[in-house]
């Protein structure tokens, strides 16, 4: 018939309004629905809240770092260690919201959805469900240990296992106490706090690397061919009118690569750095992902590469030795020694080992994964030598334990304040079956990072391996 | 054999989804309401029964009730679980319903031939339940759309768009009597357009009067469609189109009702516990049940107000999922794309009017209500078919689908009469 025709089109135009409602709902529930469900108006967090009794959290050992507890009428967390894990499992509360893991796992440590508990549950109802626990990878002892070792000074210390990515120890120095009620007593007190007690610093802190950097460089001249690069050191070199020193002024003489890594030459990492020029120097960041934002657990710091286009010498110069604009994480500097470590491959690091259910059921796990492959396997057995003469016979030698092979590289990062340099260690032990991979940093300590960082990871590693 | 089996099995699955869905509500509520089973038996045999008849009887389209009895069953599994006397009511609804598709269905086909010529019957009680619900109704929610007959509640506009449709059918179909042609000196073609623009305005201007900004739409678009169909010229379809615009352009700026509905559209967080209560929570609700969603009585579908009328998709998706939802979108789907074939495979020209305008009607509503719960389109407020809880929308939709099947199983007396 003759109106049929039109009536097919308005079928199709009808074809057209259903598909739109298939694909928004579709990419509404993909896309958009996990962002709008943490918003404060969704009344169904606050509702799960307060029917399931939240999970505890675990250290790889089974010790309790978080735990709920039934109170009149609620429930209330409990961190028995105080500051010592407020920046990694971060903390819970109805005012301020949730952070770190107790934000990151929310879902788990409330859920409650196994077929077997819902029948279980609604057999009975008068017993409050249970969220799920989570298992984290973190090693209580060598939390005590960092928090100790760095005697109260500020900065970070991470620690994880190069071959499999786990985090050991995440500690970041100030802290604050994330009990609720502590919280509620010092907000105002903390969040004006010019220590900022509140900046994550293993996680979030963004420092200049330092020599540290050194490490990437001298992976990226390797790569490069410019492995029996010398320099002759007289102790400080005149770059397009800057003067770049050694520490403490000191001649070295006729240096090979390997001997400037080991003894921290900035005579000759910065020529090298002027040498390689700005592609290979971003190239260097790049590798060791310095420039981008670590997948991780819980939130991380970005890094961009700071400069466009045009670096001029004395900018190549300052970034061969680590200072310059350029500036990194804590978490990202073990990275890049668990990299060395690990035969040059970069492993996802993870907090979070399994969440189990209140039946024992693993509802979810973490299978280790690459991140990047940073260098070959060679380069990185050659880097990891010279950082294993840098603890040996460099300046290094305070991170040394007898009958271990420990690799490391210091760095001591100048910064806005004359004369309060940040320090820095990172390494990793033993060097032929690597176990753990740390880096530690005082930020402002004004000593070097051989005389203040190498004794904190020294005292990891050995408590690790021991 | 085979066919036979295939022919049953669509019953097996909706028994089975009653079955399912009493048992999980009577997890939920830990017990066994005696009723809700008498019920849920009498939906069940009720399901087999109308089937059975309409597919041995030969009464046209089976597949029709198939899809309702699924979805009657889907709004009256929610309906329990919001709260087991709407689920009572509603499979009461659904019961009276089918009682009412097959009464429907039945004068249809035997009044068939004086439908034609009852325009001023069709027009003059869509008047007056205008003036009914302008003179007695109760307002709600922003919308005075409801008068109580004996007690009972009801929303006229669910009849009136039957009626409208019955109307439009007429103006654009019927034969012009020949009195009025000698009469007027006016062309048909023109006659027709100018009647159906007059009653729509009319429609249009007493829907606006009760604040019912969905069904003007959906009154409005079921016209301009008619209009498309049934060969108005493109200027015509243009001046239509923008007059219609202009009036929304003003409602969404001027009446402050309707700029409510936009700003929550556009942004529902920045009241979102006032203005935007309703679509966020309605947000919230789709946004937890992802994919697979939470489980029938595991959700918290009580935080959405008014989740048993419009809300009833989001409590969908909230406790069956994103994939649950969809499923429901593609029952509708197909219940129009029915209706459509029946349009298109329909010999008689009044007849066709009819089924177009009436699947239009069904398939535009359900794209109204959940693009606006889901916030793809401004929300207005419009019932859900069959699945929203109420019974003027259950039983208005009914008669409106008893109306298709009786024009689906009409086909060959209809050819033969023409002949």
């Amino acid at each position: 018939m003759k109106y049929n025709r039109k009536i097919v089109t308005v079928l199709v135009i009808m074809c057209v309004l259903f598909l739109s409602i298939f694909v928004y709902l579709t990419w509404f529930s993909l896309f958009r629905a996990d962002d709008i469900k943490t918003s404060n108006y969704n009344r169904r967090l606050w509702e799960r809240e307060d029917s399931v009794l939240r999970g505890t959290i675990f250290d790889r050992h089974g010790t309790e770092l978080a735990r709920s507890e039934l109170v009149d009428g609620g429930q209330k967390r409990v961190y028995p260690y105080g500051s010592l894990y407020a920046h990694v499992i971060g903390y819970n509360t109805r005012s301020y919201g949730k952070t770190n893991l107790e934000l990151a796992y929310n879902d788990y440590l409330l859920k409650t959805e196994s077929i077997a508990e819902i029948i279980q549950y609604g057999m009975d109802g008068s017993q409050m469900k249970k969220g799920c626990d989570l298992v984290t990878t973190l090693d209580h002892g060598l939390m005590e240990t960092a928090k100790a070792s760095m005697k109260g000074r500020s900065g970070a210390v991470v620690a994880l296992n190069p071959q499999t990515g786990e985090v050991l120890c995440l500690f970041s120095n100030p802290s604050f106490d994330p009990n609720e009620d502590a919280l509620t007593k010092n907000w105002s007190e903390l969040s004006t706090d010019e220590s900022s007690p509140f900046l994550p610093r293993a996680t979030k802190g963004l420092y200049p690397p330092g020599s540290t950097f050194k490490i990437a460089v001298a992976a990226e001249a390797i790569e490069s061919g410019m492995e029996d690069y010398t320099v002759d050191d007289g102790g400080s070199v005149r770059i397009d009118g800057r003067i770049f020193r050694n520490a403490g002024g000191k001649e070295y003489g006729e240096l090979t690569l390997a001997r400037g890594f080991k003894l921290s030459s900035n005579v000759l990492f910065s020529q090298l750095g002027v040498e390689l020029g700005a592609p290979r120097l971003k190239n260097a960041a790049e590798r060791f992902l310095i420039t981008k934002k670590i997948d991780f657990d819980i939130d991380t710091s970005a890094s961009a590469w700071p400069y466009d286009g045009n670096m001029g010498k004395t900018d190549l110069a300052s970034v061969g030795i680590g200072q310059g604009k350029l500036m990194t994480t804590p978490l990202n500097m073990a990275l890049v020694a668990g990299t060395i470590a690990n035969g040059g491959v970069m492993m996802k690091p993870y907090l979070v080992k399994s969440a189990v259910s209140p039946n024992g059921v693993t509802v979810y796990e973490t299978a280790p994964e690459a991140l990047a492959t940073a260098i070959p396997e060679e380069t990185a057995e050659k880097v990891a030598g010279y950082m294993l003469d840098c603890v040996e016979s460099g300046t290094g030698t305070n991170a040394r334990i007898r009958g271990v092979e420990v690799c490391g590289k210091t760095g001591t990062a100048q910064n806005e304040r004359e004369g309060k340099d940040h320090a820095w260690f990172v390494g990793f032990a033993p060097k032929d079956d690597p176990q753990i991979a740390v880096a530690v940093i005082q930020e402002y300590s004004g000593g070097s990072g051989g005389s203040s960082c190498a004794p904190v990871a020294r005292d990891i590693i050995a408590e690790w391996l021991e | 054999m085979t066919s036979e089996t295939s022919n049953i099995k669509p019953l097996i699955y909706i028994i089975l989804l009653n079955l399912l869905g009493a048992a999980l509500i009577s997890i939920q509520y830990g017990g066994v309401n005696l009723e809700a089973v008498i019920l849920t038996g009498a939906f069940c045999v009720v399901s087999i029964v109308s089937y059975v008849v309409v597919y041995v009887a030969e009464l046209g389209d089976p597949y029709l009730f198939l899809i309702i009895s699924v979805l009657g069953s889907v709004g009256c599994i929610m309906q329990t679980r919001i709260k087991p006397e709407y689920g009572i009511r509603q499979l009461k609804w659904f019961l009276l319903g089918t009682a009412c598709y097959f009464v429907i269905m039945l004068g249809y086909r035997f009044l068939s031939r004086w439908l034609t010529k009852l325009l001023p019957l069709y027009l003059g009680l869509s008047l007056a339940l205008f003036i009914a619900t302008q003179v007695f109704g109760k307002t709600s929610h922003g919308a005075k759309n409801w008068i109580y007959v004996g007690g009972v509640s009801v929303q006229p506009s669910e009849v009136i768009r039957i009626l409208f449709v019955l109307g439009l059918a007429v103006i654009f179909t019927a034969p012009m009597p020949e009195k009025l042609e000698s009469k007027v000196k006016i062309k048909p073609r023109l006659l027709r357009l100018v009647t159906a623009s007059a009653v729509t305005v009319v429609s249009a201007a007493f829907l606006l009067l009760q604040r019912e900004w969905g069904i003007t739409l959906l009154f409005f678009a079921t016209y301009f469609f008619f209009l498309y169909v049934y060969g108005a010229s493109r200027l015509y379809l243009a001046l239509n189109g923008l007059a219609a615009a202009a009036v929304a352009v003003i409602g969404a700026t001027k009446v402050s009702h309707i700029k409510v509905r936009v700003d929550t559209w556009l942004d529902p967080f920045a009241d979102a516990s006032g203005k935007g209560y309703q679509i966020t929570q309605s947000l919230f609700a789709i946004g937890e049940g992802g994919m697979a969603g939470r489980g029938i009585g595991a959700g918290s579908v009580y935080f959405i107000p008014e989740v048993h009328s419009d809300f009833i998709f989001s409590a969908i998706c909230e406790e069956m999922g994103v994939v649950g939802g969809l499923a429901i979108l593609m029952l509708y789907f197909v219940l129009v794309y029915r209706g459509f074939k029946i349009a298109l495979s329909c010999t008689n020209a009044y007849n066709k009017a009819v089924a177009f305008g009436i699947s239009f009607i069904l398939g535009l509503q359900t794209f109204i209500i959940i693009g606006g719960v889901i916030k793809l389109i401004p929300l207005t407020g419009i019932t859900l078919p069959f699945v929203s809880y109420g019974g003027s929308s259950m039983l208005t939709t009914f008669a409106a689908c008893g109306i298709l099947q009786a024009i689906s199983g009409m086909k060959e007396e209809l050819t033969d009469e023409i002949q």
